[in-house]
């Protein structure tokens, strides 16, 4: 047992290092033209802009400590906004399950941040229970489109999205999990009407798309029909076993520590408060002991050895840390965390804090609820199997 | 980065697994607990043969030359088996006091019989008032001739009453909470002035109040330097929480084990317990607690080991979590049990005694999280 990195880890987060500083963002460049500029030094890297992508897709083919060494830095560096839709959820699913021709027509502009993809899963009465989901795909006669009409819910983004990848229901035979198909489909056409749904924290971040009588050519299923539940799911656990955000959330904390420092209280400030001190201690110990348990799961990912029961647990974790991150924040505003938005009152850092952390309280319900994650641990991991009713 | 253990110490792993497994029967360890000495002398010999008292004592000495991680493997083994024998106190405590801080030839003529089991040793660090504070000492050691004259009472000693000798610490100068003028010495358990008065704990071990009156050592028996023995004090601390977090670790297996194994039998409104939500749901947060506590310990255990700068944090942060969640997976286990969780019978109430001791000893939950806030 160690905790060193090897020296070929410590050239590599060297080389990193450099990376992120010497392409930073300079004050007054335009963003833009930055952003895709950075893509495409981090692609003549050999596949950093693409890092969790297997070499056969053009990755970079790391190891799992260099993965980490990766998320760490770039925690704490400034680096271009992304999306995960197209590039870490629909990317790995077509590289598994697409044919030939769909990898060539959509993995390159997804590699090259030229199209943005929203997923389309939820449905107003298939949440948690994914599987019930009632869109309807119809097979035309002669074998050639699919004629899709449905409503889809807290789809992110769909209002800037020029895709959608959509799991939609073509037979109602069998078990809810059979009949389900993945199909690709296109945003900006007659037939899909995408609306904005306001969260808590008061911004138009998710929509509910209603599609009604939309032509699918079949070149655009997925896989075989009937079966993409399989590759959905598959994408799932995939996401479950991934890095749970502790690195941003170490940062998070890190400033966190150094703005309540700034927030006067009495002769002193808020980090002299005991109970808010003390907050913050329990804070990090729980940061210090999932860093650990995410270490531990990469450590046997590295051996090839299929995730321990530890990595089950890192979703659950990762997303109250950081919505405590977001509390605790709050609780740093004061008197001004009641201002509504990011009015210019009180500290700068605590400003929109509140949205931020009403926002947060999204994190344990999507992409598995931590019940349902609760669910599948007891399941899958401490093997309890539901008894006979008598 | 590399949390496997080598195969020298999968070896170590089998043979204590396997020596729990057909010596620690709850029923043969509840009549252990009630002999006078309260473990067994037989056992104590099979670790003497198996190396296990010499694990992390150097082989100048005779010992192994192990490290905390080998005492963390026999340590969790231990925890799952609520094991009696005083190794904790002996070897983990005792034995590093002298490896650490003793004069060569006071190694000499101690480490091989705590090797050969012959020589047994405890630690007394704390005292009536210094609740959780390594440094509160109020038992004096002063100069008289060419050695000492200990006068005061240590408390909650474990296992003195069979140990042969007693590492106490004392002042020597400074006020009574001051890190600098503390002195650590070895006492020989049946010297003149030495009081030793025996109880149970709740766990069915052995501890005792020691009163020292006009008790003589001599210059020899001084432990670490004059004045100077914090730092020993605390590097004999750390060990025993690393090593009482590994216990803890293995005693939390067992307890949400068993829990999950009893609701899968137990049938109540025709269905099995396991069948409910809210049990199955705090099943699995005994079990991520389980996980995170581990963690934490291999996070602490590894830092201690290569002198990270992080470690002294780390410790506190483990000896925080252990004593938290120790309490929460217990009290659960109880529960989840329904009444056969508060009877002797069951093995689990005994695993849930374990952990709240464990969080009494060398600071609770509270303490740590202070230190670690501080």
């Amino acid at each position: 047992m160690d905790i060193d990195l090897s020296s070929d880890d410590l050239a590599f987060q060297q080389e990193v290092r450099e990376f992120l500083a010497t392409n930073a963002y300079k004050h007054g460049a335009d963003y833009a033209q930055w952003r895709l500029n950075w893509f495409k030094l981090a692609r003549e890297k050999g596949g950093w802009d693409v890092t969790k992508w297997p070499e056969a897709f053009g990755g970079p083919g790391w190891s799992p400590t260099q993965h980490y060494i990766w998320e760490q830095e770039t925690a704490i560096a400034q680096t271009p906004w992304d999306l995960p839709f197209g590039l870490s959820m629909l990317a790995p699913v077509l590289m598994s399950h697409g044919n030939e021709e769909q990898q060539n027509r959509f993995l390159p502009d997804i590699r090259d941040r030229k199209v943005n993809w929203c997923q389309g899963y939820s449905e107003p009465n298939a949440g948690s229970d994914l599987a019930n989901l009632k869109t309807k795909a119809v097979l035309s006669e002669d074998g050639s489109h699919y004629t899709v009409t449905g409503t889809k819910i807290w789809t992110t983004l769909a209002h800037i999205a020029d895709w959608i990848f959509c799991l939609t229901r073509t037979s109602d035979s069998g078990k809810k999990q059979e009949g389900i198909t993945f199909l690709l489909i296109p945003m900006k056409q007659a037939g899909i009407e995408v609306k904005p749904i306001i969260t808590l924290g008061g911004s138009h971040t998710v929509n509910m798309v209603h599609l009604t009588d939309v032509k699918v050519p079949v070149e655009n299923r997925v896989g075989e029909e009937g079966k993409g539940w399989g590759y959905a799911k598959g994408l799932l656990a995939h996401e479950r076993t991934g890095l749970a955000g502790i690195s941003k959330s170490l940062a998070a904390l890190e400033n966190l520590r150094k703005q309540a420092n700034e927030v006067k209280r009495g002769n002193g400030t808020l980090l002299d408060d005991p109970s808010y001190r003390a907050k913050l201690a329990e804070l990090e110990i729980d940061l210090l002991a999932t860093e650990f348990t995410e270490l531990r799961s990469l450590a046997s990912a590295a051996n090839g050895a299929e995730p321990g029961p530890e990595s089950s647990i890192l979703k659950l974790k990762g997303t109250e840390i950081q919505q405590r991150i977001q509390k605790l924040t709050v609780e740093a505003g004061g008197i001004y965390s009641a201002a509504w938005g990011a009015m210019p009152v009180g500290h700068m850092f605590a400003r929109g804090g509140m949205s931020g952390y009403l926002s947060s309280r999204a994190y344990t319900i999507y992409g598995g609820a931590s019940e349902v994650q609760r669910d599948v641990i007891a399941k899958n991991v401490l093997g309890i199997k539901r008894s006979q009713t008598k | 980065m590399n949390f496997d253990i080598s195969s020298e110490q999968q070896i170590l792993k089998d043979s204590v697994d396997r020596f729990v497994q057909d010596h620690y029967e709850l029923d043969k360890r509840q009549l252990l607990v009630l002999t006078e000495q309260g473990f067994s002398n037989e056992n104590w010999q099979t670790m003497a043969e198996l190396g296990w008292l010499g694990v992390s004592i150097p082989e100048a000495h005779g010992g192994f030359g192990g490290n905390q991680i080998d005492t963390m493997i026999l340590m969790e083994a231990f925890g799952k088996g609520l094991v009696l024998e005083p190794f904790f106190a002996s070897t983990v405590l005792g034995a590093k006091a002298i490896a650490d801080g003793g004069n060569e030839e006071l190694k000499t003529q101690m480490l091989p019989g705590v090797v050969d089991g012959s020589r047994q040793l405890t630690f007394a660090y704390a005292e009536p008032q210094s609740r959780f504070d390594l440094e509160d000492i109020v038992t004096r050691a002063q100069e008289d001739g060419d050695g000492y004259i200990i006068n005061g009472h240590k408390s909650m000693v474990l296992h003195a009453a069979s140990a042969h000798q007693i590492v106490v610490s004392t002042r020597t100068s400074g006020g009574q909470a001051d890190q600098a003028g503390i002195s650590l010495f070895l006492v020989d358990a049946d010297a003149d002035g030495v009081e030793i008065t025996s109880f149970p704990t709740v766990d069915g071990q052995q501890a005792a109040e020691i009163k020292l009156e006009g008790v003589k050592v001599s210059n020899s028996k001084l432990l670490g330097e004059l004045g100077g023995g914090y730092n020993l004090l605390n590097a004999v601390a750390t060990d025993g929480i690393l090593a009482l977090a590994a216990e803890a670790v293995g005693a939390m297996e067992i307890l949400y084990k068993d829990t999950v194994a009893y609701t899968q039998e137990r049938e109540q409104f025709d269905h099995s317990l396991s069948d409910f939500q809210v049990l199955q749901h705090r099943m699995v947060d005994m079990f991520m607690e389980y996980e995170q506590c581990k963690s934490l310990l291999y996070r602490a255990t590894l830092e201690v080991v290569q002198n990270a700068g992080g470690a002294q944090r780390s410790v506190h942060a483990l000896k925080y979590y252990i004593g938290k969640m120790g309490t929460f997976i217990g009290e659960n286990a109880v529960q989840l049990h329904g009444g056969m969780g508060v009877t002797e019978e069951l093995r689990i109430g005994h695993y849930f005694k374990r952990l709240l001791v464990i969080d009494a000893q060398f600071g609770n939950s509270d303490h740590h999280l202070a230190l670690f806030a501080a």
